[in-house]
């Protein structure tokens, strides 16, 4: 196998690629897409590389769990194997956590913790806590003018 | 990534025998919208209780020039996802304060986001007050409750509040305000108009 020289000035300039991937698998199968379907692949690699571990789905994220509603653990649950960060997303929840939370604490894409949250809420290992109302009621709203009252 | 819980804390199998899990508190969120580098990490900053938790990714080269960060050009990223705090208001009810883009092609965020939310600050900046049409337009369009919030970044004002309100346009029921995202008690106040729009909503909703 003959690796292309980087130094070559006749190599085809290709703007698009990061520099370690000009020397990656496609220099060296000698297989060179034209400049026009570079970017696509390029961004393949950005946009769609969290949702490998939501098994590539990107949507299909229960509606009902919203960033900033409550996560528990479920201590009683039937121990079964988990991938790596649903069993980080397990073990940060013993206390009430949002999904804002885990996504930021363990730097998980918001999309793909909603996602995973919504497998682990199915696989009955966490308890997600659904307001029963969307929509804020004026005794909630009152209490919320009070606390934000009483800080300095 | 840093997933490094030994096997048997997994689960929280470990925890058998803890007192039982607290109930978890009931969440409220309020929005803070506005144009590229006004002060919503800020504002969200001043009055959150934990340092604000970040989806953050760098600005990349593309949105060179279409965010036009104008006079804060020291400002080399931005949250492109976004930047949230917590505030406790007691055991059972919990305060988000969600600082969201505001720009258009970020408003595909925005409909997950009001979603149960109280209200919204947009905050302005007096020498690019365009950036928060966006914000403005949408949440128009949702209902939501909103409060224009002029940031006085340094004590100083291009435009006083009638022309802001004048040149925004909005209904003569949503307040424009100045306050200075800097200071806890001014961000404190600012939220505070927030929820008196959003408790007249809620109570105009009940009684109909």
């Amino acid at each position: 196998m003959t690796y292309p020289d980087p130094d070559d000035p006749a190599r085809p300039a290709r703007p698009s690629v990061r520099p370690f991937l000009q020397s990656g698998p496609h220099a060296a199968g000698g297989y060179r897409p034209s400049p026009g379907v570079e970017s696509p692949a390029d961004e393949q690699t950005t946009t769609l590389r969290p949702f490998v571990i939501t098994s590539g789905r990107t949507d299909g994220a229960d509606p009902e769990i919203g960033m900033e509603t409550q996560v528990t653990v479920v201590h009683a649950a039937v121990p079964m194997r988990l991938s790596p960060e649903m069993r980080a997303i397990v073990a940060l929840c013993g206390e009430p956590l949002s999904v804002a939370e885990i996504s930021a604490r363990l730097r998980l894409h918001l999309g793909v913790t909603r996602i995973l949250v919504g497998d682990l809420r199915a696989a009955g290992q966490l308890d997600v806590h659904v307001l029963d109302n969307d929509t804020p009621d004026p005794e909630t709203i009152m209490r919320v003018i009070r606390g934000l009252r009483a800080i300095t | 990534m840093d997933f490094e819980q030994s096997p048997d804390r997994i689960r929280g199998t470990a925890r058998v025998g803890d007192e039982r899990p607290k109930k978890a508190p009931v969440p409220v969120k309020i929005i803070v919208a506005g144009g590229f580098g006004v002060g919503k990490t800020t504002t969200v900053g001043a009055i959150s209780e934990i340092a604000p938790l970040t989806t953050e990714a760098e600005m990349t080269s593309a949105s060179v020039g279409i965010d036009d960060p104008g006079q804060a050009v020291t400002k080399t990223t931005t949250t492109i996802a976004m930047d949230f705090g917590v505030l406790t208001i007691d055991q059972t009810l919990k305060l988000y304060i969600f600082g969201t883009p505001g720009q258009p092609r970020f408003a595909f965020m925005w409909d997950d986001l009001i979603k149960g939310a109280l209200g919204a600050l947009v905050v302005v900046d007096t020498n690019r007050i365009d950036d928060c049409y966006p914000a403005v337009d949408y949440f128009e369009r949702a209902g939501l409750p909103f409060v224009v919030g002029v940031n006085t970044f340094n004590g100083q004002m291009n435009y006083n509040l009638e022309e802001v309100r004048w040149a925004l346009a909005v209904r003569d029921d949503v307040p424009v305000l100045s306050f200075d995202a800097r200071f806890r008690a001014s961000v404190r106040d600012a939220l505070l108009v927030v929820l008196d729009q959003a408790l007249d909503k809620a109570i105009r909703a009940k009684s109909t």
